[in-house]
């Protein structure tokens, strides 16, 4: 049909001229869009997958309760490094966490807008500095002339959980109406007691969302480990943080750098318990994001 | 605020709508009224700025005690910011002051000697929005400013219940005081937030546009309230809607760019105006 033939209802409703193109566009774009979001899940899924098929024959009782078995031998487990990780992890997070929340709080309730700006952004570039940076950083002011200990590979992993728990609370504290501010300094109440009383039960789950975060992602960082709490003394279950302690990044890294195909395949069981460990924390983290969200919106 | 909980709160109240309950305000359960305990509020020569933007022009005023005073104008005329700054609530925003004196009977609520949560104990506020604390239940939102006064035990507890009588929510929620108390009405909310206003005894109110997020039946039950409330205290009411400031006012001040146009009995105001601007602005020609 000619354009001429058309009435002036169907040349407007049609779009006019260079409306197939626009169409034709905007549908590749939605295309390539789609594809690169499935491309990011199939990438979990690749990884999650290979993971299991390679990490559970390995898998059994006595890879969470037996130490490993000594050279030349076979079986075992990695009892001991499940200990040394969770104790790693643990005081990791006890030292980040509450100075996390207090950073968190300063620049969200009392510090000047520019400083809290500038807090933020120093943040930002703490949580990007390579964690072998802090690593070899906690090397040279705990580790050399000392000896590699838990509480060396603890700083060093609190150095990298830091910004996350404290940029994560921040984001949590500023959601926090303002209006409830109000309300605390209208009855009289002094700036801390609102956050105590008020801001900090309104933002709960977010905090606690954040340093569930902040737990996943340090329960799987190696290379500061490598620097502080790599080298063993005994292969049993260690619990002094004074001395350096096994943990299931390194033991992967140890297992995988090993010749003997029995310890590839212990490798890739460790590699699932992490996994596994990481994938319920941020399950739990969602959970408690839910409930904060619900809360702060009344 | 997200339109999902306003939407909720319009189902709640439709669900349970404030009338139902014959509840009247109960201000005797506050006790006796000692004589001549009124608290006058004075402001001389106030000037507010936010950054280099002059919000309040040398205003006089003086509130009287006792009495309702209702502030009208167009909006950003600077009827809040003048209000704010009564309890010293509008040094709170980045970059905001004040000048001025605002004195409370005789003394200067911005004397360099006068701590500034006790002004704010002095001179309560209700805000436009209903705020009760979410984690918190109905008892302690209006316990929690006499937590802070070292109020404890049976003694706060009566003082919780007197509040409450005395804003009329007393036989609404005596059965759920451990309930939250954003899981009240829009209009139960409100009253909730006054309740634990005058917990604390102040000697002043200030409400910033209390009904303006409420219905009209919640609406009318706040302003019967306010009615009650004048026997005690000297109340400053900020509001969008004239025929309130007729309903509830004594007097009535109207303002315009940051500065007082006109302040006279409520009735003046509205049936023979002095200025010009007035008559304008209340018989609906701009606003």
């Amino acid at each position: 049909m000619e354009a001429g033939s058309l009435s002036v209802a169907q040349q407007r409703l049609r779009g006019g001229p260079g409306a197939r193109r626009r169409r034709a566009v905007n549908r590749v774009v939605e295309v390539l869009c789609t594809f690169a979001a499935f491309l990011a899940v199939a990438v979990l899924l690749l990884v999650v997958i290979s993971v299991l098929i390679k990490g559970l024959p390995a898998l059994n009782l006595d890879f969470f309760t037996k130490n490993p078995a000594p050279f030349g031998m076979t079986g075992g487990g990695i009892a001991n490094s499940i200990v040394g990780s969770a104790i790693l992890v643990l005081l990791a997070t006890a030292m980040s966490v509450p100075v996390g929340i207090m950073v968190a709080i300063y620049t969200s309730e009392f510090a000047p807008t520019k400083v809290s700006e500038g807090i933020r952004f120093a943040l930002d570039i703490l949580n990007g500095v390579p964690t072998i940076v802090t690593g070899v950083f906690i090397f040279g002011l705990l580790v050399v002339g000392h000896q590699q200990s838990g509480w060396a590979g603890a700083i060093a992993l609190a150095i990298v959980e830091l910004p996350i728990v404290a940029r994560s609370a921040q984001e949590v504290l500023d959601l926090v109406p303002r209006s409830l501010h109000e309300a605390g300094l209208a009855l009289g109440l002094r700036r801390w007691r609102i956050v105590l009383r008020i801001v900090l039960p309104t933002a709960l789950g977010g905090l606690i969302t954040g340093a569930v975060l902040g737990v996943a992602r340090v329960a799987g960082e190696t290379a500061p480990l490598l620097f502080a709490s790599s080298i063993f003394s005994n292969l049993g279950i260690t619990t002094n943080p004074a001395q350096a302690m096994p943990n299931i990044p390194v033991t992967i890294f140890t297992l995988s750098e090993s010749p003997s195909p029995q310890d590839h395949a212990q490798a890739w069981a460790a590699a699932l318990v992490l996994i596994a460990f990481v994938l319920i924390l941020s399950v739990i983290a969602r959970t408690f994001h839910e409930r904060s969200r619900r809360r702060i919106r009344g | 605020m997200s339109t999902q909980s306003s939407e909720r709160e319009r189902m709640t109240t439709s669900r349970e709508p404030d009338i139902s309950e014959g509840e009247t305000p109960d201000l005797q359960a506050l006790g006796d009224i000692p004589q001549g305990t009124g608290h006058t509020v004075q402001v001389e020569n106030l000037h507010a700025y936010y950054g280099a933007n002059h919000a309040i022009k040398n205003i006089n005023l003086t509130f009287r005690a006792n009495e309702v005073t209702a502030i009208i104008g167009p909006s950003g005329c600077g009827k809040s910011t003048m209000v704010r700054c009564i309890n010293r609530m509008h040094e709170e925003i980045p970059y905001a002051r004040a000048e001025g004196r605002v004195l409370l009977d005789d003394e200067d609520v911005y004397s360099p000697k006068v701590d500034v949560t006790a002004v704010r104990r002095a001179i309560g506020m209700v805000f436009q929005r209903p705020n009760p604390f979410p984690t918190m239940s109905i008892f302690d939102n209006v316990a929690s400013g006499l937590r802070l006064a070292g109020v404890r035990g049976e003694n706060m507890r009566e003082r919780v219940h007197r509040s409450l009588r005395a804003v009329g929510l007393w036989g609404e929620v005596k059965n759920r005081l451990n309930s939250p108390g954003i899981g009240l009405s829009g209009g139960q909310q409100q009253r909730l937030c006054i309740a634990r206003t005058i917990a604390v005894e102040p000697e002043v109110i200030l409400m910033d546009e209390p009904c303006s997020a409420l219905d009209p039946v919640a609406t009318l039950k706040v302003e019967e309230l306010i009615d009650e409330l004048k026997a005690r205290y000297t109340i400053v009411i900020v509001t969008h809607n004239m025929q309130q400031a007729a309903r509830v006012a004594n007097s009535t001040v109207f303002m315009l760019d940051g500065e007082v146009v006109e302040h006279a009995p409520t009735n003046d105001v509205f049936t023979n105006p002095r200025d010009e601007r007035t008559e304008r602005y209340v018989t609906g020609k701009f606003g």
